[in-house]
């Protein structure tokens, strides 16, 4: 906190740039905090709900103390993420925004086109502050032609989450967790009811479209045209390429096969398989660890986290997925950005990324927050951790695994789901496919258009 | 007559006096139903930008998408299908139970209020415990079946099964207030036709036939036409239960003008307005043939 207080001093003393505080889409005056008179209020819209919430609150309020008479944060749930975005939009329409607002990660091209935010460039150029301490792979996301827009926040991985007291009975090493699709298909065999194996079904996930773009990313494939929309804007979508299309192909062999539960789309019903022992491997974020590790407990089993499995054994890492933090500021008082900015730069901090890393499961953001003591006990405790940590470290920060920038990405999810629900209920895989991904071509087309 | 014009001319004080009572009704319309309709009427000719903001007059593309779209053809499907499977059985089943509670067996209070307790959920209370009873993975019906040795069953996650499930569910939450309605109108019934028919020798099946049921009418054309407008509105468990899918088989016009409005960072406030003119459309046109065709069978006493 000392660090970016000088920092913002030091930024005074240099004379900031006063005339672009004025601007909508700029970082106000250096000094524009200290300036202002009484107490500075930061509205705060979040997504985070159960003990996510109450961990964050938390991190609130402890910035409230350490500012007090100078700013407090008022944080306010605004339901899921689309409920957050959909709140949001109306809110600009009647210029009400908040001053601060966490995002998906799917909205970020939305929120560029928006046009109503302060890109956090502005605001750590200005201040020519340190971020060597982000995850680049994470920061990557959120980062378009180098420049930084918002700052992330809560961020989570695919992994494959499996039961090793299963693998056991069914006669497999639970040392060795599968590392390819194809291993998952061998494993399921063993572990299936169908073959006389000890679980309803070897494999389970939800038909999220997340787990899709995983993939693709991994296999080192774009989601959409453009280089995945960061070399400009994307005009399509390529979820029916072919190795998207194997990835479906082979679930939809899976349910065929009564190897894999087809619990829907509801993440909570999957995850229900899993703790409950129906299925032997899911693939989930992160973000479930805490949850997982409890269930665990609680139904007798011991729980595995590995890597998230590959289409081919050479394929890389998983996009790093998530939300991020957006600072208003069309409509919004200098005194109110800066104050703003003074709060995500303290939610980002290591300390605080260590809190909200053993608190909830996110992944930090910070990697100094690996460092800090309280995360290693907490990754000795529960070192299915780990898993995650080096999952992150080996995955390269290329296009593909940036992922895919589009306006319509939360519509494009959806279509996808509409097309892996098609096949694993017998469509034809490509046919399912290409159906979702042309399904979108209007929809783009007119974003795109308004978007200009 | 010759005198109204000199002695019975109200002031106009006294004139305009039931206007005023009318007045708070009429500014609830105004600001929740007019006002809403007419705003819907001018977006669904406009164009719609990312932020939901209408960017100007253009004409009917909006509907002549309506008309080109297989997506939207399956929708009205979808809702026919719907507004059929939840309305007969909530008014037939309904209709049995209020029948079968005429008797005097003992407990009857107990099982009225048992069978019209659905009626005191909510559309969102009731959509969850149904959520937990078809639960792909704990479902207690899954449960159930298994005790039975037979499969499970894919109750939302089947795409010929799902709407069937919601319908079951819609009909569960309608069946009280169906009972209650009918109830009372069984309770209504005058005693004289009833004890004249039996001493005619009608009884049993017959004289609920011939006799209850046509005295019975005008409840029962009550429900048909609130049940229907119902149905076609019902948004809640479809939400909650399967949004939409699988496979867009539970995505009634209701449910696709939220979608096109509001989720997946959607914001087609034009498209989603054409289609609730046809909603509009529907309602008005179904009330109509009702009132046209099922009323002159409705025997007011």
């Amino acid at each position: 906190m000392c660090a970016a207080v000088v920092a913002i001093s030091l930024g005074a003393c240099s004379g900031g740039s006063s005339t672009s505080g004025s601007s909508a889409q700029g970082a106000p005056a250096a000094d524009a905090l200290s300036k202002a008179k009484g107490v500075t209020t930061v509205s705060f819209w979040h997504a985070m709900n159960g003990k996510n919430a109450t961990v964050l609150t938390g991190l609130v309020d402890a910035f409230n103390k350490a500012h007090t008479g100078k700013i407090v944060v008022k944080a306010t749930y605004a339901g899921t993420y689309d409920d957050a975005i959909t709140k949001y939009k109306a809110a600009i329409k009647s210029k009400s925004t908040p001053d601060v607002i966490q995002i998906y990660d799917i909205g970020t091209r939305f929120m560029i086109d928006a046009k109503q935010t302060v890109p956090m460039q502005e605001f750590i150029d200005r201040d020519k502050t340190d971020v060597t301490d982000l995850q680049p792979n994470i920061a990557g996301y959120y980062s378009v032609d180098n420049k930084l827009y918002s700052m992330p926040f809560n961020t989570s991985m695919p992994v494959l989450y499996y039961n090793k007291t299963l693998f056991t009975k069914a006669g497999l090493d639970p040392t060795k967790p599968p590392a390819t699709l194809e291993e998952v298909r061998t494993d399921a065999e063993k572990l299936a009811k169908v073959n006389g194996g000890p679980a309803a079904y070897g494999f389970g996930a939800a038909i999220y479209g997340w787990l899709l773009e995983q993939f693709i990313a991994s296999a080192g494939d774009d989601y959409c045209d453009s280089d995945n929309g960061r070399k400009g804007t994307a005009t399509k979508v390529e979820f029916d390429q072919p190795d998207a299309v194997a990835v479906v192909a082979w679930w939809q062999k899976m349910v065929k096969d009564k190897l894999a539960a087809n619990t829907g789309r509801d993440t909570a019903a999957a995850q229900t398989a899993f703790k409950s022992q129906q299925v032997a491997m899911l693939l989930e974020s992160t973000g479930q660890v805490g949850g997982f590790t409890q269930a665990a407990t609680d139904g007798k089993f011991e729980l595995g986290v590995a890597n998230y499995p590959k289409l081919k054994a050479s394929d890389s890492g998983p996009i790093i997925g998530g939300a991020s933090l957006w600072i208003d500021g069309a409509g919004h008082a200098d005194a109110s950005k800066e104050a703003a900015w003074e709060f995500v730069k303290y939610l980002s901090e290591p300390a605080t990324q260590a809190t909200w890393h053993t608190g909830t499961g996110y992944f930090p953001i910070s990697k100094a927050a690996l460092q800090q003591p309280a995360d290693v006990a907490w990754r000795q405790q529960y070192p299915q951790f780990d898993v995650a940590v080096q999952q992150l470290q080996n995955t390269p920060l290329t296009t593909h695994t940036q992922g895919c920038l589009m306006g319509v990405m939360p519509q494009a999810r959806k279509a996808s789901e509409d097309g892996i629900e098609a096949a694993l209920n017998g469509t034809d895989a490509q046919q399912a496919m290409t159906k979702a991904a042309s399904g979108l071509s209007s929809l783009i087309s007119t974003y795109n258009a308004s978007a200009k | 007559m010759g005198t109204e014009g000199t002695t019975a001319r109200p002031r106009p004080l006294q004139s305009l006096l039931p206007y005023a009572y009318l007045l708070p009704a009429l500014v609830v319309f105004a600001v929740f139903i007019f006002s809403p309709l007419v705003k819907s009427v001018i977006l669904s000719v406009q164009g719609t930008d990312i932020l939901g903001n209408p960017t100007g007059f253009v004409g009917f593309v909006n509907y002549t998408k309506l008309v080109t779209d297989s997506d939207f053809l399956k929708v009205l499907g979808v809702t026919a299908a719907f507004t059929v499977l939840t309305v007969v059985p909530s008014i037939v089943i309904g209709l049995a139970l209020a029948l079968l509670l005429q008797t005097r067996i003992r407990l009857v209070r107990f099982f009225r209020t048992g069978f019209a307790l659905p009626f005191a959920f909510s559309v969102a209370t009731a959509s969850v415990v149904f959520q937990v009873l078809y639960n792909p993975a704990s479902g207690v019906l899954n449960g159930i079946l298994s005790l039975v040795g037979t499969g499970k069953v894919d109750w939302l996650t089947n795409p010929d099964l799902a709407l069937w499930s919601v319908s079951a569910a819609t009909v569960w939450m309608q069946l009280g207030y169906n009972l209650l309605v009918l109830s009372a109108g069984l309770g209504a019934l005058p005693e004289e036709v009833i004890e004249a028919a039996r001493l005619d020798g009608a009884s049993g099946f017959r004289l609920q036939r011939s006799i209850v049921l046509p005295l019975l009418t005008p409840q029962l054309f009550f429900l048909v036409v609130t049940g229907t407008i119902h149905s076609l509105q019902s948004f809640g468990q479809i939400k909650i239960l399967t949004v939409g899918g699988p496979e867009n088989r539970t995505t009634t016009l209701v449910y696709s003008i939220y979608e096109q409005a509001f989720a997946n960072n959607n914001s087609n406030y034009g498209y989603a307005s054409a289609q609730a003119m046809v909603l509009l459309l529907i309602v008005l046109i179904v009330t109509a043939l009702q009132f046209g065709v099922l009323e002159r069978r409705v025997f007011y006493r």
